[in-house]
């Protein structure tokens, strides 16, 4: 029995110093890849973004698009580039094991995303560390790319640095606002958004009555309840439009006359649809730019229809400067993730929404602004 | 005292507060029968939301409903309640039914993965977006009681009355009908009620397909009041829920209504006199205050065990 015994303990430890190995194995080649150059036929890029749960419009929205710039890109360039999808949802933790699944997998020359600023915060450590690219399509919180924290980290769409100013002069300007209330969502992107528009109103001496709501919340009635009917502007720094649908619903119900001014989270035709209300957007429609129908024409050919807000187009821009650096970096067959992220950083590319895509030296990218939504009956019309 | 606050909050705790309630009962009644933690309870809450909101698309949607308002109501009402009672009986044959005589730990794990299942399912059939019923197109929110700057929405009286009325109906069937005595001495003594001839079987899959019913019609109040609907909303209803049916007393029917109704109204008096952000952190605060002074709940009996 003992020397049973015995064996059976030999057999687990000789098994847990193999699975030791095997899970040690992909942190040595994180080290390894970041200098190794790979094979270009095998190079393919990740995608981190929220596929399913609350934000899964967003992300689905956008992974759609970057599989139709897969296609144009492959098609133009006769590339055979091929994207991993990682669903990150609302997630921070999520994210990082979506960052590490990416890092270990050396066949990884780039990653579109990722979508949201809490995963960017979670998993852009891990890409520095591996010198892996990574270019969002809506992550927006300021210190992303201020703070120098991630230098592989650049974004195809203002921060919120510019957001925060946008909505703050809309409001007061248009609006002629002189008391709102401000409410985040307790995330990442939410509280340093609700943070700086905040602020802003403040300098402009309106009065602000600051408020929060948890991401999951679906009723805000008794929040609602505290809004005065002095309030003009209920700006909602928001990921999930239903929410702002939800909020917009409810003061109409209790008669308030305040209108729900929602920030780009909340952009979503189909989802966030008031009677009355604002929303801002890191990008103009698609459908009203300069060459726009013709690639909503393909997109339309290529999803089969399928419905579409702000949140696609510039997640197609981010892997289309992706694969434009891997096919740049793969020239003599072979590519590193190091070639492919300062091939990122020297980006100048037409951008389908109109102008160039250009990084500054921190990653933002130059030149962008936001755009304001008027939304009457559910109808979407560029107001500023 | 603003006493136009004080009464919405009231009326916004007790609409939140119903919904609770009817999901604390589902938890309830299967906990009293079955001693099991059904976790996939707010699942089916989920999937009477969504058959509601496929009910309401096939009857034109609220833009151009093809029946009366009522009448649409009162089926999307009944397809839910039957669909998420079909559900509840389903879930309970094939995840728990195999499992009854397992340790108790194989049942609680099977639920969370009949949960995991049937979100995962509903996210396959309709996708990730969220439905909504624009129920603001079907009835107008000037529509309702007004007083003064109070306005209370005829929709949420509808959802106030229509679960009263189901609480008490379930309480009237467990006191005063042969099945409800059937289920109470199933409850008591599974063993013992077998050899007094009652179906116990029968008896299970009856209160889970109540119980899942008023979850069901729970699903469509929900997307009635609050508009829209997704996948994974079972998850926060099914744990107020749960915490409400705890505080009230597992396994206690007026416990569970009175437990619903206290969170929901604690919820709403916390968001609107105190602060929204911590309205979750007083909630379970009262779940933690009340499980320490009384252990079994606020309706609940101690369990004495014959040794």
């Amino acid at each position: 029995m003992k020397r049973l015994i015995g064996l059976l303990g030999l057999a687990f430890l000789v098994t847990a110093a193999v699975a030791a190995t095997a899970i040690a194995r992909p942190t040595q080649s994180t080290g390894s890849t970041a200098v190794e150059a790979i094979n270009c036929r095998a190079a393919s890029l990740g995608f981190a973004g929220p596929l399913t749960g609350p934000a899964a419009f967003l992300g689905q929205e956008q992974i759609s698009w970057s599989r139709f710039a897969a296609l144009q890109f492959n098609r133009q360039n006769k590339t055979n580039f091929k994207i991993v999808q990682g669903d990150t949802q609302l997630s921070a933790s999520l994210a990082r094991t979506v960052g590490r699944q990416f890092v270990s997998n050396s066949n990884i020359l780039g990653v579109i995303g990722p979508s949201t600023s809490q995963a960017v915060i979670s998993s852009a450590g891990l890409f520095k560390t591996a010198k892996l690219a990574a270019v969002s399509g809506s992550a927006t919180r300021t210190d992303l790319t201020t703070a120098g924290k991630f230098p592989t980290f650049f974004r195809v769409v203002p921060n919120d640095f510019v957001q925060s100013p946008s909505i703050v002069n809309f409001s007061v300007g248009t609006l002629k606002a002189k008391k709102v209330v401000v409410i985040d969502s307790q995330d990442d992107y939410s509280t340093a958004l609700a943070k700086g528009v905040t602020y802003r109103f403040r300098l402009k001496r309106v009065t602000v009555q600051r408020e929060s709501v948890a991401a999951t919340d679906t009723d805000f009635s008794s929040l609602v309840t505290n809004v005065g009917n002095d309030v003009q502007v209920v700006v909602f720094a928001t990921q999930t439009a239903a929410a702002a649908q939800t909020l917009s619903n409810q003061l109409r119900e209790q008669g308030k006359r305040a209108v729900v001014l929602g920030t780009d989270g909340a952009y979503s035709p189909g989802v966030f649809k008031p009677r009355n209300g604002y929303v801002s957007s890191f990008a103009p429609d698609i459908r009203l730019v300069r060459g726009g129908p013709a690639i909503v024409k393909a997109y339309n050919a290529f999803s089969k229809n399928k419905t579409f807000g702000t949140f696609g187009p510039p997640s197609y821009m981010a892997t289309w400067v992706l694969m434009s650096a891997i096919n740049t970096a793969c020239r003599d067959g072979a590519a590193t993730r190091a070639e492919v992220a300062a091939n990122v950083k020297r980006t100048r590319l037409p951008s389908i929404l109109g102008g160039q895509v250009r990084f500054t030296s921190k990653g933002d990218v130059a030149g962008a602004k936001f755009y304001m939504f008027k939304i009457t009956n559910g109808k979407y019309t560029l107001a500023g | 005292m603003d006493w136009e606050k004080l009464v919405q909050i009231i009326v916004n705790g007790t609409t939140l507060g119903s919904v609770y309630a009817l999901v604390a009962l589902g938890f309830s009644m299967v906990y009293g029968i079955l001693k099991l933690l059904n976790f996939a309870h707010g699942d089916v809450l989920m999937v009477g939301a969504f058959i509601g909101w496929g009910v309401l698309g096939q009857l034109g949607g609220s833009l151009d409903p093809t029946v009366p308002v009522v009448l649409l109501i009162a089926l999307m009402m009944i397809a839910s309640m039957i669909g998420g009672g079909l559900l509840g009986v389903a879930i309970e044959r094939f995840a728990y039914r195999p499992l009854r005589n397992a340790p108790r730990i194989a049942p609680l794990i099977s639920a969370l993965g009949v949960s995991f299942f049937i979100q995962n399912t509903v996210l396959l059939l309709w996708g990730a977006d969220f439905r909504t019923y624009d129920t603001f197109d079907l009835v107008d929110p000037f529509t309702g009681l007004h007083v003064g700057v109070l306005n209370v929405w005829l929709i949420r009286l509808v959802v106030i009355a229509s679960a009263f009325a189901m609480m008490v109906g379930l309480y009237t069937l467990v006191k005063r009908t042969k099945l409800g005595k059937a289920m109470q001495a199933t409850a008591y003594d599974r063993e013992a009620a077998a050899m007094m001839g009652i179906d116990v079987d029968k008896v299970i899959v009856k209160t889970f397909f109540i119980g899942s019913a008023l979850a069901g019609a729970a699903g469509v109040l929900v997307g009635l009041v609050f508009g829209q609907i997704n996948h994974f909303m079972g998850f926060n209803y099914g744990l107020k829920g749960f915490t409400a049916a705890v505080v009230g007393g597992i396994g206690s029917i007026p416990g569970a209504m009175f437990g619903g109704l206290f969170i929901g109204l604690a919820e709403a008096f916390a968001a609107g006199y105190v602060s929204n952000t911590f309205k979750d952190l007083i909630v379970f605060s009262i779940l933690i205050v009340v499980m320490i002074f009384r252990p079994s709940g606020l309706f609940g009996k101690a369990a004495v065990s014959k040794v």
